[in-house]
This record gives structure tokens, C-alpha cells and sequence, in this order.
């Protein structure tokens, strides 16, 4: 009978250490999304919302912006007609106050939203994460795949996002002003600043909602999270 | 046996969940010894704690007294990356419900605990697709666990237990989702591997079946070890069922 061979554990562990390269944790990353297609789906469907919303609407404002700087006679005249042309200060910051309290709220619900969706993806996973336990990943490999699936369908989601919401802003620009009006430079040149900032946003926003559940469910005890019954 | 070397020792072992104000003695003093190469049954009814004495064993959980030594130390002393590392390398485990990873193939599931135990890419694949054959998967590397059955998804996880070399196989309940023929076939891959590899194989079964396996079988009732017995020592009931076995 051959004896198993005796590795002593309690001594220099560095010697056989326990790893989970970059690259193949993005690869367990995105077989997961690949086989959880539809899940993510809804995922990204839940983000592209949010960011969609915030970049219509920022958006909107900032080339409304640009144009009321003009001193073009006729963007002028088709703004004025539009009824776009607002000179009354009071009138503005109010209507500004107005849509940061919007976009607040509406932020704020969108976060419980994300962070509900993100829970759920997670916990459905608490028994895969006691077994990745039991198979001998550390704490942190349970956190790195996590992360590195959040920040993936955060990028995507708020970039379908973006797109829809730019999408959005100009058909609603093209409702109240004659397309020629509107340069593709000036677009070009609120969208790089908007659209960005979105992608960013709506990324940082699902790694946060994320961090919670996966930490938890990394700090568990192997047994306590194969008992989870989902 | 020529040289019986200590492999598992557990000391007055106990375990009490509290659920609410309720105290549950799942465990009650357990102390036993367990050899290195030795196939171990851990009998008893539904409830007698064999499921918690397998967590304490494989470092899943922690006892409330007593201590668990493997290889003669004591893994209440380890740290988070030693007792990971245990996990890894040291022991294999097997569930009654496989827990495979649902969206991965059999050979992915298989080579995780190498990926995690620092091999590369390739010689996990190749080793992961050679463990396979051994446990007659080899024409099944790419299913996914949903498309085999339960017997097939035992086996990946019998291949995924063997990854790393481990010295000890503890299986909790591995025939408790299989048929009787599956079931007997499972327990017969535990043995080969005991015999080839000289694995200690421990097991937490009520399944009778698995007696004539063992080398010694652990009775537990209600939290503490009722009795002993060697192979020789079991009794005739046993003895036929080893019969209908050849
Ligand atoms: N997490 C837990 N919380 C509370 N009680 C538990 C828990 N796990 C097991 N028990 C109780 O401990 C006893 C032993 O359970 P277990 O070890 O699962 O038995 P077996 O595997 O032999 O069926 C049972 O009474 C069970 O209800
Ligand atoms: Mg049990």
C-alpha cells in the first residue's frame, strides 16, 4: 500500500501557495455571465435604466445650455419660439433646484433598486461560494470574482445605458427644435463629459451595491453558507 | 496496516447550536482516532450529528469544546489562509447533494482546487481530464452538471475530491441521492481510490451498504460514539451484504 504523501501544513505554507490569477479569475467571471445569461440580463436591463435617466436628463440640460449661450440669430428665434429662451433668473435656478431634487430621489430609489438586484445575485450563490470555500479559495477570491463580475455589469449596463439615454435626449431635442440647430460638435462636446461620467457612475454605483453581499457572503463559515436553501 | 500513523484525532469534541434560547447538543464528547489509509464509516440514524462531526473534522466549522487535530495539528490553531490551504490540499470533500458548480463543465469543476492550488491553466485541464477517466467520465469532460445524472455528477465530484492529492476523503452522506446500483458503484470508486492511492476515506453514511466497505465503522447515537468495530467484528446482517457484493 503506497502512503499518501505527507505535506507538513502548519510550516511554511509559502512554499505551496494558494493562488487565483487576474486572468483566470476573469474567465470563471465571464463563463458565469455566459451561463446566467438571462439573469444578467435583467441586470444590466436594471442599470441601464438608471443611467439612461441620468443622461437624458443631464444631458439635456447641458446642450440646452450650450445653446442658450449662442448668439446665433436663428438658434435665438427657434428657442424663442420653443419657449426655451428663459430670462428670468429666478425662474431658472428654480426650475434647476427642481431637477436636482428629482434626480436625487429618483438616485436614491435607484440605488435600493441596484443593491436589491445585486443582493439577489449573490445570495442565490451563497452555496457555490461555501463550496469555492471548501475547494480552498480565500476570502479574497470569493471578493475578487465578485468584483471583477460588478464592475463588468456595471460598465455594460450604464454603456447600454448611456446609449439610451442619449438616444432619448435628442429625440427629445428634435421635438422642440429644428435638427440643424443642434452642431455635432457641441453635442460632442457635452457628451464627452456626460456620457463618461455616467459609465463611471452607474459602474461605481453597482460595485457599492455589491460590496455588501459579497463581503458578507466571503466572511462566512463554508458550512453556514452551504445551509442557505435557495 | 504495517505502520499506523495518526491522521485524524479528535478530543472530547462537542458542539452545541443555540437556536433562540433552545440548546441543541449536537455533539457530545466525541474522541476518536483514524488512521492514515483507513476507509472509516460514521453510522447513525438521521440527527445523530454525523453531518457536524464531518464539519468539524474537515474544518468547516468550529467546535464549541474539544479539539480536532489532523496530521497531529491542532486546526483550531490555524489562521484563515492555513485552514484554506487544508481545504485545498490536505482534504477532499464529497456531499450528498455533489455541489458541483452549476455553470461549469465537469473538467472546469474538477480543475478549480488546482487553479486554487497555484497550477496553470494547462496542467489543471490535463490533470482534471485524467482524474475523469479514472472515474469513467472520460467521455463526458465537457458536460455540464445538469445535463448528467446523479451517479455521473458523484463521480465529478469524486475527481474533484482527488484534485490536489489530498491525504483524506471525507464524504458526507455519499450515496444518501442515489440509487441502490449508482450508490454501490460510488462506494466502490471510494474503495479503488483507498487501495490505489491510499487515500483515508471518511465517510458520515447511514446507508448500510457502505459497511462492508469499511475498515472500521464509527456508530454514533445522538451525539456520542455508541461503538467501535473493526471489519471482522461486524456482525452477519453485514456479512451478507458483503456477500451479495461479489
Ligand atoms: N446549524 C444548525 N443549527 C441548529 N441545529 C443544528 C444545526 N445543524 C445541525 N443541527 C442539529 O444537530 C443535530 C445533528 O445534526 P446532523 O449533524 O446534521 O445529523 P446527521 O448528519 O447525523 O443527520 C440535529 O439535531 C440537528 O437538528
Ligand atoms: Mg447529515
Amino acid at each position: 500500500m503506497t502512503t499518501p504523501k505527507h505535506i507538513p501544513f502548519s510550516e511554511d505554507t509559502s512554499a505551496h501557495k494558494l493562488m487565483l490569477p487576474w486572468s483566470r479569475a476573469v474567465e470563471i467571471c465571464w463563463r458565469n455571465v455566459l451561463n446566467r445569461r438571462g439573469r444578467f440580463l435583467l441586470i444590466f436591463i436594471s442599470i441601464a435604466v438608471v443611467v439612461a435617466f441620468f443622461v437624458s436628463t443631464l444631458a439635456y440640460q447641458a446642450v440646452l445650455a450650450e445653446l442658450r449661450r449662442s448668439d446665433e440669430v436663428p438658434i435665438r428665434a427657434a428657442l424663442e419660439q420653443a419657449n426655451l429662451l428663459t430670462h428670468d433668473d429666478a425662474g431658472d435656478r428654480n426650475q434647476r433646484d427642481r431637477t436636482i431634487w428629482l434626480l436625487t430621489l429618483s438616485g436614491m430609489l435607484c440605488f435600493v433598486g441596484v443593491c436589491n438586484t445585486m443582493y439577489m445575485s449573490v445570495s442565490e450563490r451563497f452555496r457555490e461560494i461555501g463550496t469555492l470555500k471548501c475547494l480552498g479559495a480565500l476570502d479574497g477570491f470569493i471578493i475578487r470574482l465578485f468584483l471583477i463580475e460588478s464592475v463588468f455589469v456595471g460598465v455594460v449596463g450604464s454603456a447600454l445605458g448611456a446609449l439610451a439615454g442619449v438616444l432619448l435626449m435628442l429625440l427629445q431635442l428634435v421635438m422642440l427644435l429644428e435638427i440643424e440647430y443642434i452642431s455635432g460638435i457641441m453635442l460632442l462636446r457635452t457628451l464627452s463629459v456626460s456620457v463618461p461620467a455616467a459609465i463611471a457612475g452607474g459602474t461605481l454605483l453597482t460595485v457599492m451595491a455589491a460590496i455588501y453581499p459579497t463581503r458578507a457572503a466571503a466572511k462566512m463559515k463554508p458550512v453556514d453558507a452551504m445551509r442557505v436553501e435557495v | 496496516m504495517e505502520e499506523r500513523r495518526e491522521i485524524v484525532h479528535t478530543q472530547d469534541v462537542t458542539k452545541v447550536y443555540t437556536m433562540g434560547s433552545e440548546e441543541v447538543h449536537a455533539l457530545r464528547g466525541i474522541t476518536c482516532t483514524i488512521y492514515s489509509g483507513e476507509y472509516i464509516s460514521i453510522m447513525g440514524p438521521s440527527g445523530s450529528g454525523k453531518s457536524t462531526f464531518f464539519n468539524m473534522v474537515g474544518g468547516l466549522d468550529k467546535p464549541s469544546a474539544g479539539e480536532v487535530y489532523i496530521d497531529e495539528v491542532d486546526i483550531a490553531q490555524l489562521g484563515v489562509y492555513e485552514l484554506a490551504w487544508l481545504r485545498c490540499r490536505k482534504i477532499g470533500y464529497i456531499f450528498q447533494t455533489f455541489n458541483l458548480i452549476m455553470v461549469m463543465n465537469a473538467i472546469e469543476n474538477v480543475s478549480l482546487p488546482m487553479i486554487f492550488a497555484g497550477l496553470s491553466a494547462d496542467e489543471a485541464r490535463d490533470k482534471a481530464a485524467e482524474l475523469l477517466g479514472l472515474v469513467g467520465l472520460g467521455d463526458r469532460l465537457t458536460h455540464r452538471p445538469v445535463e448528467m445524472s446523479g451517479g455521473q455528477q458523484q463521480r465529478v465530484a469524486i475527481a474533484r475530491a482527488l484534485a490536489n492529492d489530498p491525504a483524506i476523503i471525507l464524504a458526507d452522506e455519499p450515496t444518501g441521492n442515489l440509487d441502490l446500483r449508482t450508490g454501490r458503484e460510488i462506494i466502490e470508486l471510494l474503495t479503488a481510490m483507498k487501495e490505489e492511492r491510499g487515500v483515508t476515506i471518511i465517510t458520515a453514511t447511514h446507508d448500510h451498504k457502505m459497511l462492508a466497505a469499511s475498515d472500521r465503522v464509527i456508530w454514533v447515537t445522538d451525539g456520542q460514539i455508541s461503538r467501535i468495530q473493526k471489519r471482522e467484528e461486524l456482525d452477519i446482517r453485514v456479512g451478507s451484504i458483503e456477500g451479495a457484493e461479489e
